[in-house]
Protein backbone atom coordinates (compact mmCIF):
# COMPACT_ATOMS: atom_id res chain seq x y z
CA UNK A 1 0.00 0.00 0.00
CA UNK A 2 1.35 3.39 -0.89
CA UNK A 3 1.64 6.34 1.43
CA UNK A 4 -0.40 9.35 0.45
CA UNK A 5 1.15 12.12 2.51
CA UNK A 6 4.71 13.37 2.83
CA UNK A 7 4.71 12.34 6.50
CA UNK A 8 3.68 8.78 5.69
CA UNK A 9 6.17 8.50 2.86
CA UNK A 10 9.02 9.59 5.11
CA UNK A 11 7.86 7.26 7.87
CA UNK A 12 7.87 4.32 5.47
CA UNK A 13 11.26 5.36 4.14
CA UNK A 14 12.70 5.56 7.65
CA UNK A 15 11.37 2.09 8.48
CA UNK A 16 13.11 0.71 5.39
CA UNK A 17 16.22 2.69 6.29
CA UNK A 18 16.24 1.04 9.72
CA UNK A 19 16.16 -2.38 8.04
CA UNK A 20 19.03 -1.33 5.78
CA UNK A 21 20.98 -0.14 8.82
CA UNK A 22 20.49 -3.53 10.49
CA UNK A 23 21.97 -5.29 7.47
CA UNK A 24 24.91 -2.88 7.36
CA UNK A 25 25.59 -3.48 11.06
CA UNK A 26 26.63 -7.04 10.18
CA UNK A 27 30.05 -5.57 9.33
CA UNK A 28 31.20 -5.31 12.93
CA UNK A 29 34.28 -3.20 12.19
CA UNK A 30 32.01 -0.51 10.74
CA UNK A 31 29.32 -0.61 13.42
CA UNK A 32 30.00 2.89 14.74
CA UNK A 33 30.36 4.40 11.28
CA UNK A 34 27.15 2.71 10.14
CA UNK A 35 25.19 4.15 13.04
CA UNK A 36 26.71 7.62 12.75
CA UNK A 37 25.92 7.62 9.04
CA UNK A 38 22.40 6.39 9.61
CA UNK A 39 21.82 9.00 12.29
CA UNK A 40 23.13 11.84 10.11
CA UNK A 41 20.83 10.99 7.23
CA UNK A 42 17.83 10.38 9.49
CA UNK A 43 18.33 13.88 10.82
CA UNK A 44 18.38 15.21 7.26
CA UNK A 45 15.20 13.38 6.27
CA UNK A 46 13.46 14.78 9.33
CA UNK A 47 14.12 18.29 8.02
CA UNK A 48 12.11 17.84 4.83
CA UNK A 49 9.73 20.80 4.60
CA UNK A 50 6.10 19.91 4.52
CA UNK A 51 6.57 16.72 6.46
CA UNK A 52 4.77 18.27 9.41
CA UNK A 53 2.02 19.69 7.23
CA UNK A 54 0.91 16.23 6.12
CA UNK A 55 -0.16 17.43 2.70
CA UNK A 56 -1.07 15.09 -0.15
CA UNK A 57 1.75 13.55 -2.08
CA UNK A 58 2.10 13.47 -5.86
CA UNK A 59 1.39 9.84 -6.92
CA UNK A 60 4.65 9.72 -8.91
CA UNK A 61 6.63 10.68 -5.81
CA UNK A 62 4.68 8.20 -3.72
CA UNK A 63 5.49 5.46 -6.22
CA UNK A 64 9.16 6.52 -6.29
CA UNK A 65 9.45 6.12 -2.52
CA UNK A 66 7.78 2.73 -2.66
CA UNK A 67 10.12 1.63 -5.43
CA UNK A 68 13.14 2.90 -3.47
CA UNK A 69 12.03 0.92 -0.42
CA UNK A 70 11.63 -2.18 -2.57
CA UNK A 71 15.16 -1.72 -3.94
CA UNK A 72 16.65 -1.29 -0.48
CA UNK A 73 14.84 -4.38 0.81
CA UNK A 74 16.44 -6.43 -1.99
CA UNK A 75 19.93 -5.70 -0.69
CA UNK A 76 21.32 -8.63 1.26
CA UNK A 77 25.05 -7.92 1.10
CA UNK A 78 26.03 -5.88 4.18
CA UNK A 79 28.81 -4.08 2.30
CA UNK A 80 26.36 -2.90 -0.30
CA UNK A 81 23.98 -1.98 2.51
CA UNK A 82 26.64 0.36 3.93
CA UNK A 83 27.00 2.04 0.54
CA UNK A 84 23.22 2.34 0.27
CA UNK A 85 22.97 3.98 3.67
CA UNK A 86 24.29 6.98 1.79
CA UNK A 87 22.49 6.38 -1.51
CA UNK A 88 19.01 5.68 -0.11
CA UNK A 89 18.41 9.06 1.54
CA UNK A 90 19.84 10.93 -1.43
CA UNK A 91 17.39 9.22 -3.76
CA UNK A 92 14.52 9.78 -1.32
CA UNK A 93 15.33 13.47 -1.00
CA UNK A 94 15.54 13.92 -4.77
CA UNK A 95 12.16 12.23 -5.19
CA UNK A 96 10.71 14.62 -2.63
CA UNK A 97 12.11 17.60 -4.52
CA UNK A 98 14.88 18.24 -2.02
CA UNK A 99 18.62 18.74 -2.42
CA UNK A 100 20.50 16.00 -0.56
CA UNK B 1 59.71 16.60 -6.60
CA UNK B 2 59.25 14.53 -9.71
CA UNK B 3 56.59 12.24 -11.18
CA UNK B 4 57.02 8.70 -12.41
CA UNK B 5 54.82 6.04 -13.98
CA UNK B 6 53.68 3.37 -11.54
CA UNK B 7 55.15 -0.11 -11.84
CA UNK B 8 53.21 -2.34 -14.24
CA UNK B 9 52.52 -5.27 -11.96
CA UNK B 10 49.80 -7.86 -12.55
CA UNK B 11 47.11 -5.87 -10.81
CA UNK B 12 47.96 -2.76 -12.78
CA UNK B 13 47.80 -4.63 -16.09
CA UNK B 14 44.38 -6.10 -15.32
CA UNK B 15 43.09 -2.75 -14.10
CA UNK B 16 44.48 -1.00 -17.18
CA UNK B 17 42.21 -3.22 -19.26
CA UNK B 18 39.20 -2.00 -17.31
CA UNK B 19 40.33 1.62 -17.55
CA UNK B 20 40.53 1.22 -21.33
CA UNK B 21 37.02 -0.25 -21.67
CA UNK B 22 34.89 2.12 -23.81
CA UNK B 23 32.09 1.92 -21.23
CA UNK B 24 34.32 3.65 -18.66
CA UNK B 25 34.98 6.58 -20.98
CA UNK B 26 31.33 6.82 -22.07
CA UNK B 27 29.98 6.81 -18.53
CA UNK B 28 32.58 9.31 -17.35
CA UNK B 29 31.85 11.69 -20.22
CA UNK B 30 28.13 11.58 -19.42
CA UNK B 31 28.87 12.18 -15.73
CA UNK B 32 31.09 15.13 -16.56
CA UNK B 33 28.07 16.87 -18.10
CA UNK B 34 25.61 15.65 -15.49
CA UNK B 35 23.78 17.51 -12.75
CA UNK B 36 24.26 16.38 -9.13
CA UNK B 37 20.89 14.62 -9.28
CA UNK B 38 21.92 12.71 -12.40
CA UNK B 39 25.14 11.71 -10.64
CA UNK B 40 23.05 10.31 -7.76
CA UNK B 41 21.05 8.32 -10.33
CA UNK B 42 24.26 6.81 -11.71
CA UNK B 43 25.52 6.09 -8.19
CA UNK B 44 22.33 4.24 -7.26
CA UNK B 45 22.08 2.20 -10.45
CA UNK B 46 25.75 1.19 -10.60
CA UNK B 47 25.53 -0.29 -7.11
CA UNK B 48 21.91 -1.37 -7.15
CA UNK B 49 20.25 -4.77 -7.24
CA UNK B 50 17.73 -4.14 -10.00
CA UNK B 51 19.02 -4.30 -13.55
CA UNK B 52 15.77 -3.59 -15.38
CA UNK B 53 15.25 0.06 -16.27
CA UNK B 54 11.58 0.53 -15.33
CA UNK B 55 12.26 0.34 -11.62
CA UNK B 56 14.83 3.11 -11.85
CA UNK B 57 12.63 5.23 -14.10
CA UNK B 58 9.93 5.03 -11.45
CA UNK B 59 12.42 5.78 -8.66
CA UNK B 60 13.64 9.03 -10.27
CA UNK B 61 10.49 10.88 -11.34
CA UNK B 62 12.25 14.26 -11.45
CA UNK B 63 14.75 12.94 -14.02
CA UNK B 64 12.91 10.23 -15.94
CA UNK B 65 9.22 10.63 -15.09
CA UNK B 66 6.42 11.34 -17.52
CA UNK B 67 6.38 15.02 -16.65
CA UNK B 68 10.00 15.54 -17.69
CA UNK B 69 10.01 16.95 -21.22
CA UNK B 70 12.09 15.55 -24.04
CA UNK B 71 15.33 17.42 -24.48
CA UNK B 72 19.03 17.30 -23.63
CA UNK B 73 18.53 16.88 -19.87
CA UNK B 74 16.17 13.95 -20.20
CA UNK B 75 18.34 12.42 -22.93
CA UNK B 76 21.36 12.61 -20.63
CA UNK B 77 19.40 11.00 -17.79
CA UNK B 78 18.36 8.18 -20.10
CA UNK B 79 21.90 7.72 -21.43
CA UNK B 80 23.28 7.68 -17.88
CA UNK B 81 20.71 5.10 -16.86
CA UNK B 82 21.70 2.92 -19.80
CA UNK B 83 25.45 3.20 -19.14
CA UNK B 84 24.98 2.63 -15.41
CA UNK B 85 22.90 -0.50 -16.04
CA UNK B 86 25.69 -1.80 -18.28
CA UNK B 87 28.07 -1.36 -15.35
CA UNK B 88 25.66 -3.05 -12.95
CA UNK B 89 25.29 -6.04 -15.26
CA UNK B 90 29.02 -6.80 -15.15
CA UNK B 91 28.80 -8.74 -11.88
CA UNK B 92 29.79 -7.76 -8.39
CA UNK B 93 33.59 -7.84 -8.50
CA UNK B 94 33.99 -6.44 -11.99
CA UNK B 95 31.49 -3.64 -11.52
CA UNK B 96 33.32 -2.55 -8.40
CA UNK B 97 36.45 -2.08 -10.52
CA UNK B 98 34.45 -0.31 -13.21
CA UNK B 99 33.00 2.11 -10.68
CA UNK B 100 36.46 3.03 -9.45
CA UNK B 101 37.78 3.46 -12.98
CA UNK B 102 34.80 5.66 -13.89
CA UNK B 103 35.38 8.00 -10.93
CA UNK B 104 39.05 8.32 -11.92
CA UNK B 105 38.18 8.98 -15.56
CA UNK B 106 35.56 11.54 -14.54
CA UNK B 107 38.15 13.29 -12.37
CA UNK B 108 40.62 13.35 -15.27
CA UNK B 109 38.02 14.75 -17.68
CA UNK B 110 36.99 17.53 -15.30
CA UNK B 111 40.60 18.46 -14.56
CA UNK B 112 41.50 18.49 -18.27
CA UNK B 113 38.88 21.18 -18.84
CA UNK B 114 40.95 23.45 -16.61
CA UNK B 115 44.52 22.48 -17.44
CA UNK B 116 44.28 20.70 -20.81
CA UNK B 117 44.64 17.02 -21.63
CA UNK B 118 48.44 17.11 -21.68
CA UNK B 119 48.67 18.21 -18.06
CA UNK B 120 46.61 15.36 -16.64
CA UNK B 121 48.26 11.99 -15.96
CA UNK B 122 47.08 8.71 -14.44
CA UNK B 123 48.61 6.16 -12.04
CA UNK B 124 51.67 8.21 -11.18
CA UNK B 125 54.07 8.13 -8.26
CA UNK B 126 55.58 11.25 -6.81
CA UNK B 127 59.21 11.07 -5.79
CA UNK B 128 60.96 13.31 -3.26
CA UNK B 129 64.65 13.47 -2.43
CA UNK B 130 65.52 11.30 0.54
CA UNK B 131 61.99 9.97 0.98
CA UNK B 132 61.00 6.36 0.39
CA UNK B 133 58.55 6.09 -2.48
CA UNK B 134 54.94 5.26 -1.61
CA UNK B 135 53.80 1.88 -2.92
CA UNK B 136 50.48 3.09 -4.25
CA UNK B 137 50.43 5.56 -7.12
CA UNK B 138 48.11 8.55 -7.19
CA UNK B 139 45.03 7.97 -9.32
CA UNK B 140 45.23 11.28 -11.15
CA UNK B 141 47.88 13.99 -11.19
CA UNK B 142 48.19 17.42 -12.73
CA UNK B 143 51.81 17.94 -13.65
CA UNK B 144 52.60 21.59 -14.23
CA UNK B 145 55.65 23.56 -13.19
CA UNK B 146 54.86 25.30 -9.92
CA UNK B 147 51.23 24.16 -9.86
CA UNK B 148 51.16 20.40 -9.40
CA UNK B 149 48.14 18.55 -8.02
CA UNK B 150 47.58 14.98 -6.83
CA UNK B 151 44.25 13.19 -6.48
CA UNK B 152 43.05 9.93 -5.08
CA UNK B 153 39.56 8.85 -6.06
CA UNK B 154 36.98 6.85 -4.12
CA UNK B 155 33.59 5.50 -5.08
CA UNK B 156 32.10 5.99 -1.63
CA UNK B 157 32.71 7.73 1.67
CA UNK B 158 33.66 4.40 3.20
CA UNK B 159 36.80 4.51 1.07
CA UNK B 160 38.09 7.43 3.11
CA UNK B 161 40.67 6.17 5.59
CA UNK B 162 43.73 7.32 7.49
CA UNK B 163 46.15 5.65 5.07
CA UNK B 164 44.98 7.62 2.05
CA UNK B 165 44.74 10.86 4.03
CA UNK B 166 48.28 10.35 5.36
CA UNK B 167 49.64 9.63 1.89
CA UNK B 168 48.13 12.80 0.45
CA UNK B 169 49.21 14.95 3.37
CA UNK B 170 52.71 13.48 3.39
CA UNK B 171 53.11 14.25 -0.31
CA UNK B 172 51.98 17.83 0.23
CA UNK B 173 54.39 18.19 3.15
CA UNK B 174 57.35 16.70 1.31
CA UNK B 175 56.71 19.03 -1.61
CA UNK B 176 56.70 22.00 0.75
CA UNK B 177 60.04 20.85 2.17
CA UNK B 178 61.40 21.13 -1.38
CA UNK B 179 59.81 24.57 -1.77
CA UNK B 180 57.34 23.11 -4.27
CA UNK B 181 53.59 23.53 -4.28
CA UNK B 182 51.53 20.35 -4.47
CA UNK B 183 47.78 20.69 -3.97
CA UNK B 184 46.21 17.43 -2.87
CA UNK B 185 42.62 16.25 -2.82
CA UNK B 186 40.44 13.21 -2.32
CA UNK B 187 37.64 12.90 -4.84
CA UNK B 188 34.69 10.95 -3.45
CA UNK B 189 31.70 10.03 -5.60
CA UNK B 190 29.42 10.26 -2.60
CA UNK B 191 27.47 12.89 -0.71
CA UNK B 192 29.31 15.50 1.30
CA UNK B 193 27.26 14.57 4.37
CA UNK B 194 28.48 10.97 4.21
CA UNK B 195 32.06 12.13 3.71
CA UNK B 196 31.82 14.33 6.80
CA UNK B 197 30.60 11.42 8.90
CA UNK B 198 33.46 9.25 7.69
CA UNK B 199 36.04 11.99 8.24
CA UNK B 200 34.96 12.39 11.85
CA UNK B 201 36.34 8.91 12.50
CA UNK B 202 39.77 9.55 10.94
CA UNK B 203 42.82 10.80 12.77
CA UNK B 204 45.20 11.59 9.91
CA UNK B 205 45.94 15.28 9.24
CA UNK B 206 43.66 16.66 6.56
CA UNK B 207 43.73 20.44 6.89
CA UNK B 208 45.73 20.66 3.67
CA UNK B 209 43.67 18.08 1.80
CA UNK B 210 40.55 19.05 -0.09
CA UNK B 211 37.62 16.66 -0.06
CA UNK B 212 35.73 16.89 -3.34
CA UNK B 213 32.34 15.26 -2.88
CA UNK B 214 29.68 14.42 -5.45
CA UNK B 215 27.95 17.79 -5.12
CA UNK B 216 31.12 19.76 -5.79
CA UNK B 217 32.82 17.75 -8.54
CA UNK B 218 32.57 20.63 -10.98
CA UNK B 219 35.03 22.57 -8.83
CA UNK B 220 37.71 20.38 -10.37
CA UNK B 221 37.26 22.07 -13.70
CA UNK B 222 36.26 25.48 -12.44
CA UNK B 223 39.08 26.43 -10.16
CA UNK B 224 40.97 23.67 -8.50
CA UNK B 225 40.25 21.24 -5.75
CA UNK B 226 39.41 23.85 -3.15
CA UNK B 227 42.34 23.08 -0.90
CA UNK B 228 43.59 25.88 1.31
CA UNK B 229 45.47 28.33 -0.85
CA UNK B 230 43.71 27.23 -4.02
CA UNK B 231 42.49 29.96 -6.34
Amino acid sequence: MSANTVDEAIERALEAYARLTERAEEIEDEWSYVNDLSSAWRDRLALVPGSSAGGPLDPAIDAAIDRLIDEADRITDPHRAIDWLSTFPQVALLALGETP
Amino acid sequence: MRFQDAARDGRAIVYAGIQADPLVKRAAMLLAEATPAQRVLARAVMNGETTEPMGWIEMFPTLLGGSVPAGPERARSEALLGASLEVAERGEQVRSQFRGAIVEELTAILLARRVGDAGVRRERRILFDGVRTEIHPYDVTVEREGAAEAYDCKWGARGINDDVLHQLDDARGHAAEEDETLRVALVVFDAERSCEVRLERQYAPRDGTAIVALESLDRLSAGGPGAPGAP
